[in-house]
Protein backbone atom coordinates (compact mmCIF):
# COMPACT_ATOMS: atom_id res chain seq x y z
CA UNK A 1 0.00 0.00 0.00
CA UNK A 2 0.71 3.48 -0.75
CA UNK A 3 1.56 5.87 2.88
CA UNK A 4 -1.46 7.38 3.03
CA UNK A 5 -2.47 5.10 6.24
CA UNK A 6 1.26 4.31 7.61
CA UNK A 7 1.51 7.22 9.79
CA UNK A 8 -2.35 8.21 9.99
CA UNK A 9 -2.38 9.70 13.53
CA UNK A 10 -4.97 7.88 15.89
CA UNK A 11 -7.99 10.16 15.83
CA UNK A 12 -9.08 12.66 18.94
CA UNK A 13 -12.85 10.96 18.50
CA UNK A 14 -14.65 8.83 16.22
CA UNK A 15 -17.68 6.58 16.55
CA UNK A 16 -18.78 3.94 15.01
CA UNK A 17 -22.65 2.33 14.48
CA UNK A 18 -23.76 -0.15 12.91
CA UNK A 19 -26.40 -2.28 14.86
CA UNK A 20 -28.24 -3.74 11.46
CA UNK A 21 -28.36 -7.12 11.22
CA UNK A 22 -27.32 -8.22 8.18
CA UNK A 23 -27.91 -11.50 6.38
CA UNK A 24 -27.12 -12.25 3.10
CA UNK A 25 -27.59 -15.25 0.95
CA UNK A 26 -29.46 -17.23 -1.46
CA UNK A 27 -32.83 -18.27 -0.79
CA UNK A 28 -33.47 -15.60 2.30
CA UNK A 29 -36.77 -13.88 1.01
CA UNK A 30 -38.62 -16.93 1.28
CA UNK A 31 -37.49 -16.97 5.01
CA UNK A 32 -38.48 -13.28 5.91
CA UNK A 33 -40.97 -13.94 8.64
CA UNK A 34 -38.74 -16.54 10.48
CA UNK A 35 -36.04 -14.05 10.49
CA UNK A 36 -37.90 -10.48 11.05
CA UNK A 37 -39.86 -11.92 13.89
CA UNK A 38 -36.61 -12.09 16.03
CA UNK A 39 -36.70 -8.42 15.62
CA UNK A 40 -40.20 -7.96 17.16
CA UNK A 41 -42.40 -8.02 14.15
CA UNK A 42 -45.52 -9.54 14.62
CA UNK A 43 -48.14 -8.12 11.89
CA UNK A 44 -45.80 -6.05 9.20
CA UNK A 45 -46.75 -3.64 6.93
CA UNK A 46 -45.00 -4.55 2.99
CA UNK A 47 -44.27 -0.56 1.64
CA UNK A 48 -42.83 -1.12 -1.89
CA UNK A 49 -43.45 0.77 -5.21
CA UNK A 50 -45.97 -0.75 -8.54
CA UNK A 51 -43.04 -2.03 -10.48
CA UNK A 52 -41.46 -4.17 -8.20
CA UNK A 53 -44.88 -5.57 -6.87
CA UNK A 54 -45.54 -6.52 -10.90
CA UNK A 55 -42.27 -8.76 -10.60
CA UNK A 56 -44.02 -10.95 -8.25
CA UNK A 57 -40.86 -10.29 -5.95
CA UNK A 58 -43.59 -8.85 -3.17
CA UNK A 59 -45.77 -11.91 -3.76
CA UNK A 60 -42.65 -13.93 -2.41
CA UNK A 61 -42.11 -11.46 0.47
CA UNK A 62 -45.70 -11.99 1.44
CA UNK A 63 -45.50 -15.29 1.25
CA UNK A 64 -42.11 -15.86 3.57
CA UNK A 65 -43.39 -13.44 5.96
CA UNK A 66 -46.52 -15.76 6.45
CA UNK A 67 -44.45 -18.89 6.45
CA UNK A 68 -42.59 -17.51 9.12
CA UNK A 69 -45.98 -17.06 11.08
CA UNK A 70 -46.40 -13.21 10.60
CA UNK A 71 -49.51 -11.42 9.77
CA UNK A 72 -49.42 -9.39 6.80
CA UNK A 73 -51.08 -6.20 7.34
CA UNK A 74 -51.19 -4.67 4.16
CA UNK A 75 -49.09 -3.54 0.86
CA UNK A 76 -48.32 0.14 0.53
CA UNK A 77 -47.48 0.18 -2.87
CA UNK A 78 -47.79 3.84 -3.88
CA UNK A 79 -44.42 4.74 -3.04
CA UNK A 80 -42.74 6.91 -6.77
CA UNK A 81 -39.18 7.04 -7.74
CA UNK A 82 -38.20 10.19 -5.87
CA UNK A 83 -40.73 9.62 -3.07
CA UNK A 84 -41.70 12.90 -1.35
CA UNK A 85 -43.45 14.44 2.14
CA UNK A 86 -46.44 13.35 0.79
CA UNK A 87 -46.19 8.95 0.39
CA UNK A 88 -44.33 9.30 3.35
CA UNK A 89 -47.65 10.52 5.21
CA UNK A 90 -49.32 8.15 3.54
CA UNK A 91 -47.25 5.26 4.05
CA UNK A 92 -47.68 5.94 7.82
CA UNK A 93 -51.19 6.38 8.03
CA UNK A 94 -51.28 2.80 6.21
CA UNK A 95 -49.60 1.34 8.73
CA UNK A 96 -51.91 3.10 11.40
CA UNK A 97 -55.11 2.03 9.09
CA UNK A 98 -53.65 -1.96 8.60
CA UNK A 99 -52.99 -2.34 12.41
CA UNK A 100 -49.46 -2.57 11.51
CA UNK A 101 -46.62 -2.91 14.35
CA UNK A 102 -43.87 -3.41 11.96
CA UNK A 103 -42.82 -2.25 8.28
CA UNK A 104 -40.74 -4.39 5.95
CA UNK A 105 -39.45 -1.93 2.55
CA UNK A 106 -39.11 -3.64 -0.32
CA UNK A 107 -37.11 -1.68 -3.08
CA UNK A 108 -34.86 0.43 -4.05
CA UNK A 109 -33.79 4.13 -2.07
CA UNK A 110 -36.79 5.62 -2.15
CA UNK A 111 -38.57 2.96 -0.87
CA UNK A 112 -36.53 2.38 1.81
CA UNK A 113 -36.43 5.67 2.58
CA UNK A 114 -40.48 6.07 2.42
CA UNK A 115 -40.65 3.05 4.88
CA UNK A 116 -37.77 4.77 7.26
CA UNK A 117 -38.99 8.39 7.59
CA UNK A 118 -42.60 6.91 7.80
CA UNK A 119 -41.81 4.94 10.92
CA UNK A 120 -40.79 7.96 12.62
CA UNK A 121 -44.28 9.22 11.88
CA UNK A 122 -45.82 5.98 12.59
CA UNK A 123 -44.32 6.23 15.55
CA UNK A 124 -44.11 9.51 16.65
CA UNK A 125 -46.50 11.36 15.26
CA UNK A 126 -46.53 14.38 13.63
CA UNK A 127 -45.77 15.55 9.72
CA UNK A 128 -42.14 14.32 8.12
CA UNK A 129 -41.06 17.30 8.45
CA UNK A 130 -41.37 18.15 11.88
CA UNK A 131 -38.55 15.80 12.26
CA UNK A 132 -36.61 16.96 9.43
CA UNK A 133 -32.81 17.27 10.78
CA UNK A 134 -29.96 14.77 12.47
CA UNK A 135 -30.54 13.75 16.12
CA UNK A 136 -33.43 15.01 16.81
CA UNK A 137 -35.80 12.06 17.45
CA UNK A 138 -37.36 12.06 21.10
CA UNK A 139 -34.86 10.43 23.92
CA UNK A 140 -35.35 10.04 27.32
CA UNK A 141 -33.93 12.24 30.05
CA UNK A 142 -34.74 15.22 28.82
CA UNK A 143 -33.20 14.39 25.01
CA UNK A 144 -29.70 13.96 26.45
CA UNK A 145 -30.57 9.74 26.82
CA UNK A 146 -31.15 7.08 24.80
CA UNK A 147 -33.49 7.71 22.13
CA UNK A 148 -37.31 5.79 21.66
CA UNK A 149 -37.22 3.26 19.62
CA UNK A 150 -39.29 3.28 16.73
CA UNK A 151 -41.27 0.23 15.46
CA UNK A 152 -39.11 -3.02 14.30
CA UNK A 153 -38.13 -2.02 10.29
CA UNK A 154 -36.30 -4.55 7.78
CA UNK A 155 -35.29 -4.04 4.48
CA UNK A 156 -34.66 -6.16 1.33
CA UNK A 157 -33.07 -3.89 -0.95
CA UNK A 158 -33.66 -4.51 -5.07
CA UNK A 159 -31.28 -2.26 -5.70
CA UNK A 160 -27.02 -2.38 -5.47
CA UNK A 161 -26.30 1.08 -4.36
CA UNK A 162 -28.29 3.42 -1.86
CA UNK A 163 -26.84 1.17 0.92
CA UNK A 164 -30.05 2.67 2.72
CA UNK A 165 -31.02 -1.27 4.43
CA UNK A 166 -28.33 -0.35 6.31
CA UNK A 167 -28.16 3.18 7.35
CA UNK A 168 -29.67 5.62 9.51
CA UNK A 169 -30.78 8.35 7.19
CA UNK A 170 -33.86 8.80 4.89
CA UNK A 171 -33.83 11.29 2.04
CA UNK A 172 -37.15 12.79 0.97
CA UNK A 173 -38.24 15.39 -1.79
CA UNK A 174 -39.95 18.93 -0.89
CA UNK A 175 -41.92 19.07 -4.42
CA UNK A 176 -42.82 22.83 -3.98
CA UNK A 177 -39.21 23.78 -2.39
CA UNK A 178 -37.74 21.36 -5.29
CA UNK A 179 -35.37 20.05 -2.17
CA UNK A 180 -34.22 16.99 -0.56
CA UNK A 181 -34.47 16.98 3.16
CA UNK A 182 -33.26 14.47 5.43
CA UNK A 183 -33.79 13.12 8.69
CA UNK A 184 -31.33 10.73 10.60
CA UNK A 185 -30.88 9.76 13.75
CA UNK A 186 -29.67 6.15 15.15
CA UNK A 187 -33.14 4.37 15.46
CA UNK A 188 -33.52 5.07 11.89
CA UNK A 189 -31.50 2.11 11.22
CA UNK A 190 -33.34 -1.10 9.75
CA UNK A 191 -32.98 -3.59 12.55
CA UNK A 192 -32.86 -5.93 9.64
CA UNK A 193 -31.63 -6.17 6.11
CA UNK A 194 -31.91 -9.05 3.78
CA UNK A 195 -29.37 -9.66 1.14
CA UNK A 196 -30.90 -11.99 -1.36
CA UNK A 197 -29.57 -11.80 -5.50
CA UNK A 198 -32.99 -13.01 -5.99
CA UNK A 199 -34.31 -9.34 -5.25
CA UNK A 200 -32.36 -7.73 -7.81
CA UNK A 201 -33.22 -10.73 -10.28
CA UNK A 202 -35.43 -8.35 -12.81
CA UNK A 203 -33.04 -5.37 -11.96
CA UNK A 204 -32.43 -3.05 -15.46
CA UNK A 205 -28.73 -3.34 -16.25
CA UNK A 206 -29.17 1.07 -16.81
CA UNK A 207 -30.73 1.12 -13.13
CA UNK A 208 -28.35 -1.62 -11.86
CA UNK A 209 -25.57 0.59 -13.75
CA UNK A 210 -26.58 3.86 -11.97
CA UNK A 211 -26.72 2.40 -8.19
CA UNK A 212 -23.54 0.63 -8.70
CA UNK A 213 -21.77 4.05 -9.11
CA UNK A 214 -23.59 5.49 -6.11
CA UNK A 215 -21.97 2.73 -4.26
CA UNK A 216 -18.63 3.20 -5.49
CA UNK A 217 -19.12 7.31 -4.70
CA UNK A 218 -19.38 6.14 -1.26
CA UNK A 219 -16.37 3.79 -1.11
CA UNK A 220 -14.51 6.44 -2.76
CA UNK A 221 -15.89 9.59 -0.63
CA UNK A 222 -15.81 7.69 2.61
CA UNK A 223 -12.20 6.74 1.97
CA UNK A 224 -11.52 10.62 1.76
CA UNK A 225 -13.41 11.94 3.69
CA UNK A 226 -12.58 13.72 6.90
CA UNK A 227 -14.49 12.23 9.06
CA UNK A 228 -12.72 9.07 7.31
CA UNK A 229 -12.53 6.12 10.40
CA UNK A 230 -10.32 3.50 10.52
CA UNK A 231 -13.54 1.24 10.73
CA UNK A 232 -14.62 3.14 7.65
CA UNK A 233 -11.52 2.49 5.59
CA UNK A 234 -12.14 -1.25 6.06
CA UNK A 235 -15.85 -1.28 4.51
CA UNK A 236 -14.98 1.12 1.65
CA UNK A 237 -11.76 -0.89 0.43
CA UNK A 238 -13.71 -4.36 0.43
CA UNK A 239 -16.59 -2.49 -0.76
CA UNK A 240 -14.32 -1.36 -3.87
CA UNK A 241 -12.57 -4.72 -4.17
CA UNK A 242 -16.28 -6.43 -4.76
CA UNK A 243 -17.32 -3.15 -7.19
CA UNK A 244 -14.10 -3.58 -8.96
CA UNK A 245 -14.86 -7.54 -9.67
CA UNK A 246 -19.00 -7.20 -9.75
CA UNK A 247 -20.19 -4.12 -11.29
CA UNK A 248 -19.77 -4.78 -14.74
CA UNK A 249 -20.02 -8.32 -14.69
CA UNK A 250 -23.97 -7.37 -12.79
CA UNK A 251 -24.63 -4.87 -15.30
CA UNK A 252 -23.93 -6.39 -18.47
CA UNK A 253 -24.67 -10.37 -17.23
CA UNK A 254 -27.97 -9.66 -15.20
CA UNK A 255 -28.68 -13.54 -14.78
CA UNK A 256 -24.79 -13.55 -13.14
CA UNK A 257 -26.41 -14.13 -9.75
CA UNK A 258 -22.82 -14.22 -8.02
CA UNK A 259 -22.27 -10.73 -9.10
CA UNK A 260 -25.82 -9.67 -7.94
CA UNK A 261 -24.97 -10.85 -4.79
CA UNK A 262 -21.82 -9.24 -3.88
CA UNK A 263 -23.05 -6.22 -5.34
CA UNK A 264 -25.68 -6.16 -2.45
CA UNK A 265 -23.35 -6.31 0.18
CA UNK A 266 -20.94 -3.77 -1.46
CA UNK A 267 -23.46 -1.29 -1.75
CA UNK A 268 -23.75 -2.43 2.52
CA UNK A 269 -20.22 -2.19 2.87
CA UNK A 270 -19.92 1.25 1.20
CA UNK A 271 -22.35 2.83 2.56
CA UNK A 272 -20.84 2.07 6.20
CA UNK A 273 -18.30 4.85 6.14
CA UNK A 274 -21.16 7.71 5.64
CA UNK A 275 -22.89 6.81 9.18
CA UNK A 276 -20.14 8.33 10.70
CA UNK A 277 -20.22 11.36 8.33
CA UNK A 278 -17.32 10.98 6.08
CA UNK A 279 -18.95 11.92 2.62
CA UNK A 280 -17.72 14.22 0.28
CA UNK A 281 -19.08 16.62 -2.28
CA UNK A 282 -19.58 14.33 -5.23
CA UNK A 283 -22.83 14.09 -3.04
CA UNK A 284 -23.21 18.10 -2.55
CA UNK A 285 -22.95 18.39 -6.20
CA UNK A 286 -25.51 15.66 -6.99
CA UNK A 287 -28.29 16.50 -4.21
CA UNK A 288 -28.95 19.79 -6.09
CA UNK A 289 -29.09 17.80 -9.11
CA UNK A 290 -31.66 15.94 -8.20
CA UNK A 291 -33.66 18.23 -6.24
CA UNK A 292 -34.44 20.53 -8.96
CA UNK A 293 -33.64 18.75 -12.36
CA UNK A 294 -34.86 15.03 -11.10
CA UNK A 295 -31.09 13.57 -12.09
CA UNK A 296 -31.34 10.02 -10.75
CA UNK A 297 -28.76 9.98 -7.53
CA UNK A 298 -26.52 7.33 -8.84
CA UNK A 299 -26.43 8.80 -12.18
CA UNK A 300 -25.42 12.67 -10.84
CA UNK A 301 -22.98 10.68 -8.59
CA UNK A 302 -21.35 9.09 -11.46
CA UNK A 303 -20.67 12.15 -13.52
CA UNK A 304 -19.37 15.15 -10.79
CA UNK A 305 -17.19 12.08 -9.13
CA UNK A 306 -14.68 12.42 -11.58
CA UNK A 307 -13.97 15.87 -11.13
CA UNK A 308 -14.63 15.92 -7.24
CA UNK A 309 -11.73 13.60 -7.23
CA UNK A 310 -9.29 15.91 -9.59
CA UNK A 311 -10.46 18.69 -7.33
CA UNK A 312 -10.14 17.02 -4.06
CA UNK A 313 -6.12 15.65 -5.15
CA UNK A 314 -4.90 18.91 -6.31
CA UNK A 315 -5.84 20.28 -2.27
CA UNK A 316 -2.63 18.85 -1.08
CA UNK A 317 -0.85 15.26 -0.82
CA UNK A 318 -2.40 13.81 2.26
CA UNK A 319 -5.56 13.92 0.12
CA UNK A 320 -3.81 12.44 -2.54
CA UNK A 321 -2.43 10.02 -0.63
CA UNK A 322 -5.41 8.36 -0.12
CA UNK A 323 -6.39 8.30 -3.92
CA UNK A 324 -3.33 6.20 -3.99
CA UNK A 325 -4.33 3.58 -2.27
CA UNK A 326 -7.31 3.21 -4.15
CA UNK A 327 -5.52 3.49 -7.71
CA UNK A 328 -3.35 0.53 -6.15
CA UNK A 329 -6.23 -1.36 -5.31
CA UNK A 330 -7.61 -1.18 -8.60
CA UNK A 331 -4.20 -1.50 -10.53
CA UNK A 332 -3.92 1.26 -11.98
CA UNK A 333 -0.77 3.67 -11.89
CA UNK A 334 -0.02 4.96 -8.28
CA UNK A 335 2.83 7.72 -9.30
CA UNK A 336 3.26 10.63 -10.04
CA UNK A 337 2.21 14.45 -8.94
CA UNK A 338 -1.20 14.90 -6.85
CA UNK A 339 -2.61 15.95 -9.77
CA UNK A 340 -1.68 13.62 -11.85
CA UNK A 341 -3.61 10.39 -9.52
CA UNK A 342 -6.33 12.27 -9.30
CA UNK A 343 -6.20 12.52 -13.02
CA UNK A 344 -5.57 8.46 -12.84
CA UNK A 345 -8.18 8.12 -11.02
CA UNK A 346 -11.15 10.11 -12.08
CA UNK A 347 -10.25 8.97 -15.47
CA UNK A 348 -10.46 5.34 -14.59
CA UNK A 349 -14.24 6.61 -12.54
CA UNK A 350 -15.03 8.20 -16.41
CA UNK A 351 -14.17 5.06 -18.53
CA UNK A 352 -16.32 3.21 -16.03
CA UNK A 353 -19.01 4.96 -16.66
CA UNK A 354 -18.72 5.09 -20.21
CA UNK A 355 -18.60 1.04 -20.03
CA UNK A 356 -21.61 0.90 -17.99
CA UNK A 357 -23.22 2.79 -20.63
CA UNK A 358 -24.43 5.81 -18.01
CA UNK A 359 -24.03 9.50 -19.56
CA UNK A 360 -21.02 11.25 -19.03
CA UNK A 361 -21.98 14.98 -18.79
CA UNK A 362 -24.46 16.96 -16.45
CA UNK A 363 -26.01 18.91 -19.78
CA UNK A 364 -27.05 15.19 -20.85
CA UNK A 365 -29.28 14.50 -18.36
CA UNK A 366 -31.04 18.17 -18.22
CA UNK A 367 -29.18 20.19 -16.24
CA UNK A 368 -28.73 23.93 -17.60
CA UNK A 369 -25.89 25.74 -17.67
CA UNK A 370 -28.50 28.98 -16.46
CA UNK A 371 -29.08 27.09 -13.20
CA UNK A 372 -25.51 26.51 -12.34
CA UNK A 373 -25.21 29.91 -9.88
CA UNK A 374 -28.01 27.92 -8.06
CA UNK A 375 -27.04 24.39 -7.93
CA UNK A 376 -24.00 25.65 -6.35
CA UNK A 377 -25.47 27.48 -3.83
CA UNK A 378 -27.69 24.63 -2.81
CA UNK A 379 -24.50 22.17 -3.13
CA UNK A 380 -22.65 24.85 -0.74
CA UNK A 381 -25.47 24.56 1.93
CA UNK A 382 -25.53 20.29 1.97
CA UNK A 383 -24.02 18.66 4.97
CA UNK A 384 -21.80 16.56 3.03
CA UNK A 385 -19.66 20.00 2.21
CA UNK A 386 -18.46 20.04 5.35
CA UNK A 387 -16.48 16.77 5.58
CA UNK A 388 -15.17 17.18 2.51
CA UNK A 389 -11.27 16.76 2.20
CA UNK A 390 -10.54 19.60 0.74
CA UNK A 391 -12.65 22.94 1.66
CA UNK A 392 -14.70 24.43 -1.46
CA UNK A 393 -15.84 27.70 -2.10
CA UNK A 394 -19.13 28.42 -4.03
CA UNK A 395 -17.64 29.66 -6.89
CA UNK A 396 -15.38 26.04 -7.03
CA UNK A 397 -18.77 24.83 -6.80
CA UNK A 398 -19.20 26.60 -10.03
CA UNK A 399 -16.80 25.43 -11.47
CA UNK A 400 -16.88 22.19 -10.79
CA UNK A 401 -20.42 21.68 -12.09
CA UNK A 402 -19.21 23.36 -15.44
CA UNK A 403 -16.74 21.12 -15.78
CA UNK A 404 -19.15 18.43 -15.59
CA UNK A 405 -21.49 20.04 -17.54
CA UNK B 1 -12.00 20.90 11.08
CA UNK B 2 -11.32 20.17 14.60
CA UNK B 3 -11.30 17.10 16.96
CA UNK B 4 -14.06 16.23 19.35
CA UNK B 5 -14.55 17.64 22.27
CA UNK B 6 -14.10 15.61 25.30
CA UNK B 7 -13.73 18.05 28.17
CA UNK B 8 -16.73 21.06 27.64
CA UNK B 9 -16.29 22.78 30.74
CA UNK B 10 -13.82 24.34 33.16
CA UNK B 11 -13.65 22.41 36.31
CA UNK B 12 -12.91 24.05 39.92
CA UNK B 13 -10.74 22.70 42.65
CA UNK B 14 -13.51 20.05 43.12
CA UNK B 15 -13.50 18.84 40.03
CA UNK B 16 -17.26 19.33 39.84
CA UNK B 17 -18.06 20.81 36.19
CA UNK B 18 -19.05 24.79 35.65
CA UNK B 19 -20.31 26.25 32.90
CA UNK B 20 -18.14 29.49 30.93
CA UNK B 21 -20.86 31.65 31.90
CA UNK B 22 -22.44 31.59 35.33
CA UNK B 23 -25.80 33.54 33.97
CA UNK B 24 -27.86 33.87 31.04
CA UNK B 25 -26.89 37.27 31.22
CA UNK B 26 -23.51 36.29 30.73
CA UNK B 27 -24.66 34.49 27.74
CA UNK B 28 -26.06 37.61 26.04
CA UNK B 29 -23.43 39.84 27.20
CA UNK B 30 -20.73 37.45 24.99
CA UNK B 31 -22.93 35.52 22.60
CA UNK B 32 -25.41 37.55 22.05
CA UNK B 33 -23.35 40.89 21.48
CA UNK B 34 -21.37 38.87 18.88
CA UNK B 35 -24.58 38.05 16.87
CA UNK B 36 -25.83 41.63 17.18
CA UNK B 37 -22.71 42.46 15.83
CA UNK B 38 -22.45 40.56 12.69
CA UNK B 39 -25.69 40.98 12.04
CA UNK B 40 -25.26 44.88 12.33
CA UNK B 41 -22.05 44.14 10.16
CA UNK B 42 -22.95 45.44 6.34
CA UNK B 43 -20.34 43.12 5.13
CA UNK B 44 -21.39 40.28 7.11
CA UNK B 45 -25.32 40.64 7.02
CA UNK B 46 -25.71 39.76 3.85
CA UNK B 47 -23.62 36.53 3.23
CA UNK B 48 -25.91 35.45 6.40
CA UNK B 49 -29.01 36.51 4.89
CA UNK B 50 -28.48 34.36 2.50
CA UNK B 51 -29.33 31.41 4.61
CA UNK B 52 -33.09 33.12 3.92
CA UNK B 53 -34.06 31.80 7.29
CA UNK B 54 -34.62 32.50 11.01
CA UNK B 55 -32.43 30.25 13.66
CA UNK B 56 -33.32 30.33 17.49
CA UNK B 57 -30.72 28.76 19.22
CA UNK B 58 -31.60 27.35 22.25
CA UNK B 59 -28.59 26.92 24.92
CA UNK B 60 -28.27 25.07 28.32
CA UNK B 61 -26.22 25.74 31.39
CA UNK B 62 -28.11 28.61 31.65
CA UNK B 63 -30.95 28.23 30.18
CA UNK B 64 -31.21 30.89 27.52
CA UNK B 65 -32.30 31.60 23.78
CA UNK B 66 -31.12 33.86 21.17
CA UNK B 67 -33.11 34.32 17.68
CA UNK B 68 -31.87 35.68 14.83
CA UNK B 69 -33.30 36.66 11.66
CA UNK B 70 -31.33 35.92 8.48
CA UNK B 71 -34.42 37.00 5.94
CA UNK B 72 -32.61 38.10 2.75
CA UNK B 73 -34.24 41.61 2.14
CA UNK B 74 -35.51 42.13 5.74
CA UNK B 75 -33.45 43.99 8.21
CA UNK B 76 -31.46 41.58 10.65
CA UNK B 77 -33.09 40.76 13.72
CA UNK B 78 -31.59 39.16 16.91
CA UNK B 79 -33.90 38.68 20.15
CA UNK B 80 -32.21 38.43 23.23
CA UNK B 81 -34.57 35.83 25.36
CA UNK B 82 -38.19 35.70 24.45
CA UNK B 83 -38.79 36.33 20.83
CA UNK B 84 -42.00 37.07 18.45
CA UNK B 85 -40.03 35.44 15.80
CA UNK B 86 -40.98 32.15 14.71
CA UNK B 87 -37.89 30.04 14.44
CA UNK B 88 -37.50 27.89 11.02
CA UNK B 89 -34.60 25.80 12.55
CA UNK B 90 -33.57 25.39 16.25
CA UNK B 91 -30.09 24.42 17.33
CA UNK B 92 -29.76 23.24 20.92
CA UNK B 93 -26.65 23.03 22.56
CA UNK B 94 -25.04 23.92 26.01
CA UNK B 95 -24.48 27.10 25.66
CA UNK B 96 -20.57 25.71 26.81
CA UNK B 97 -20.29 24.47 22.88
CA UNK B 98 -21.87 27.12 21.65
CA UNK B 99 -18.68 29.20 23.04
CA UNK B 100 -16.84 26.61 22.20
CA UNK B 101 -18.35 27.11 18.12
CA UNK B 102 -17.02 30.58 18.15
CA UNK B 103 -13.84 29.89 19.94
CA UNK B 104 -13.22 27.48 16.40
CA UNK B 105 -12.64 24.55 18.91
CA UNK B 106 -15.71 22.50 17.94
CA UNK B 107 -16.59 20.11 14.73
CA UNK B 108 -19.94 20.78 13.99
CA UNK B 109 -20.14 17.38 12.38
CA UNK B 110 -19.06 15.28 15.64
CA UNK B 111 -21.07 17.63 17.77
CA UNK B 112 -24.04 16.46 15.46
CA UNK B 113 -22.96 13.18 16.13
CA UNK B 114 -22.56 13.19 19.45
CA UNK B 115 -25.80 14.64 20.50
CA UNK B 116 -23.61 17.99 21.62
CA UNK B 117 -26.04 20.19 19.03
CA UNK B 118 -29.23 19.10 17.90
CA UNK B 119 -30.34 20.75 14.70
CA UNK B 120 -34.15 21.11 13.76
CA UNK B 121 -35.81 22.02 10.82
CA UNK B 122 -33.61 22.81 7.28
CA UNK B 123 -30.59 22.18 8.82
CA UNK B 124 -29.13 23.11 5.06
CA UNK B 125 -29.80 26.58 5.67
CA UNK B 126 -27.42 27.17 8.12
CA UNK B 127 -25.00 24.23 7.38
CA UNK B 128 -23.89 26.93 4.71
CA UNK B 129 -22.61 29.45 6.98
CA UNK B 130 -20.53 27.55 8.73
CA UNK B 131 -17.54 27.62 6.20
CA UNK B 132 -18.70 31.60 6.01
CA UNK B 133 -18.06 32.16 10.11
CA UNK B 134 -14.84 30.63 10.50
CA UNK B 135 -13.02 34.34 9.81
CA UNK B 136 -15.30 35.76 12.86
CA UNK B 137 -13.67 33.10 15.54
CA UNK B 138 -10.49 35.68 16.23
CA UNK B 139 -13.57 38.19 16.26
CA UNK B 140 -15.56 36.58 19.23
CA UNK B 141 -11.80 36.08 21.47
CA UNK B 142 -11.00 40.00 20.71
CA UNK B 143 -14.45 40.47 21.71
CA UNK B 144 -13.82 38.60 25.03
CA UNK B 145 -10.81 39.96 25.83
CA UNK B 146 -11.84 43.62 25.33
CA UNK B 147 -14.42 42.84 27.76
CA UNK B 148 -12.06 41.82 30.34
CA UNK B 149 -12.89 38.29 29.84
CA UNK B 150 -10.17 36.73 28.29
CA UNK B 151 -10.29 34.05 30.74
CA UNK B 152 -13.32 32.85 29.12
CA UNK B 153 -11.29 32.22 25.83
CA UNK B 154 -8.86 29.86 27.64
CA UNK B 155 -10.27 26.55 26.35
CA UNK B 156 -9.24 22.99 25.91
Amino acid sequence: MAGARAGAPFKDFYQWVSPTRVIAGRGLIESAGFEFAKEGARRVLVVTDEVIRETGLVDRVQDGLRDGDLEVAGVFDAVPPDSDSAVVQACAAAAAEHGADAILAVGGGSVMDTAKAANVVFTHGGQVRDWEGYFGLPRADDGLGRPDELAPLACVPTTSGTGSEVSFAAVIKDREQHIKYQLADWPMFPRLAILDPAATATLPPRLAAATGMDAMTHAIEGYVSTERTPHGDAQALQALRLLRDNLLRAVQSPGDEDARGNMLVAACLAIGPTCTGAIGIAHSLSHPCGGRFDVPHGVANAINLPVVIEFNAAGGTEIADRYRDLCELLALETGGSDEQVGATLAEHVRGTVRELGLPGRLSEVGVTEAALPQLAEDAMGDGCTLVNPREPTEDDFEQLYRRAL
Amino acid sequence: MLAGEPVPARRTRKGVHVPYFSSEQEVYDHIGRLFTELMADDELRPQFQRANTIVQYRYRNPESQITVSMLEGAQGQVDLGPTGLDPEVVMTMDADTAHRFWLGKVNVTVALARGQMKAKGPVAKILKLVPLVKPVFPRYRAQLEQAGRGDLAEVS
